[in-house]
């Protein structure tokens, strides 16, 4: 059985990201764009101070999109790769980048949609091969060694309360 | 699976209390977010139905601070409990860091106990990732009742791993942030090199 695998990104592959997303929310007018993991955690958004709550959003997006790839599956649809939607005022566009990775856009009715389909698929071809190098199957990259689980296990205990209070 | 971004300094973990239906679940993630500073926790997330069951699962994200530089983050989730919810628990367990069991002790829920159990064993085998290497607790609640079974009884049952073992009465808030701190640990200490 294979060791579990994470996902560690770096400050240059953080850069090229952040440099597709930006283009990307610039030529389809998006009003927000992110990445998240299929589990739920948001990784970066563009803009980087949009009034979100990217952390609800990533979790419910990854929950809604796995369970978009259910229903594939009981359809006997090979997958659904996107998944979108409609609102009255937004619009909400969800896509899969590698097995690990979601793209999440929000745009307004005045942005069509096949624009954001047509330049989310070129930014796809950008993405999917940053990501295939940040897959981590290291233990972290060394990053999580036994100082940080020592501070942290310090942490752990100052912070949440001993007893009921 | 940890999510390591260097250049915004940040871990994320993910965290999933298990177990059957009317457990005590969302009560651990309940008690949680009340009891923690307000700073330290993010918006608490419930897809559940009318009668207040969890029909996908509930969603707490709670911030550790600044450790060595990394901003530290544990994601709890909750998944339904309902015997016929399997294909959302597959959903939820997915990139799993730790897993919390919530035992019912009640010897009434002997077989509901048992039968998430094997559910969790089986939904972590599916996901084709070592097991290993989460961190896993048993806890016991509802402990404050009569008609219960011992500690080692349920031991025995629920824990061929050898894992923590927490009582608890959640409604009460006895054991939910012990249980929440060594789940915790374990997940640090399991995504550690050395």
């Amino acid at each position: 059985m294979a060791r579990r695998r994470g996902l560690v990104i770096n400050d240059e592959q953080m850069q090229m990201i952040d440099g597709v997303l930006t283009k990307l929310q610039r030529v389809t007018s998006s009003s927000f764009v992110a990445l998240i993991s299929t589990s739920g955690q948001p990784i970066t958004m563009v803009p980087a101070d949009a009034d979100a709550d990217t952390l609800s959003l990533a979790a419910l997006a990854a929950g809604s999109f796995a369970a978009t790839r259910q229903l594939a599956e009981v359809l006997k649809e090979r997958e659904f790769t996107l998944l979108f939607h409609e609102g009255k005022e937004s619009n909400l566009h969800v896509i899969q980048v590698t097995e690990q990775i979601l793209l999440l856009l929000t745009f307004g009715r005045e942005t069509q949609v096949g624009r954001v389909r047509l330049y989310t698929s070129r930014a796809l071809e950008v993405l999917k091969p940053i990501f295939e190098d940040a897959e981590d199957t290291s233990g972290g990259d060394g990053i999580i060694d036994g100082e940080y689980s020592r501070a942290a296990g310090t942490a752990i205990d100052d912070w949440f309360p001993t007893q009921n209070e | 699976m940890a999510l390591i971004n260097l250049a915004a300094r940040e871990i994320n973990y993910k965290i999933v209390y298990y177990g059957c239906g009317l457990c005590g679940k969302t009560t651990n993630i309940q008690y949680i977010h009340r009891r923690v500073n307000p700073g330290a926790r993010g918006r608490l997330v419930s897809i559940a139905t009318e009668e207040e069951r969890t029909l996908y699962f509930d969603f707490l994200p709670l911030s550790l601070g600044t450790v060595k530089g990394l901003r530290t983050r544990f994601h709890l989730y909750t998944v339904p409990g309902q015997s016929f919810y399997n294909a959302s628990r597959k959903l939820v367990l997915q990139g799993v860091d730790g897993v919390v069991f919530v035992a019912d002790s009640q010897i009434s829920r002997l077989d509901e106990n048992v039968d998430s159990y094997l559910n969790l064993w089986d939904n972590l085998m599916s996901q084709s990732e070592d097991p290993s290497n989460l961190g896993i607790v048993l806890q016991m609640n509802k402990r404050d009742i009569g008609g219960i079974f011992s500690v080692a009884d349920l031991t025995e049952l629920l824990n061929h791993t050898g894992s923590p073992v927490i009582e608890a009465c959640a409604l009460t808030g006895v054991g939910v942030f012990e249980t929440l701190k060594t789940v915790c640990k374990q997940v640090i200490a399991k995504s550690s090199r050395t």
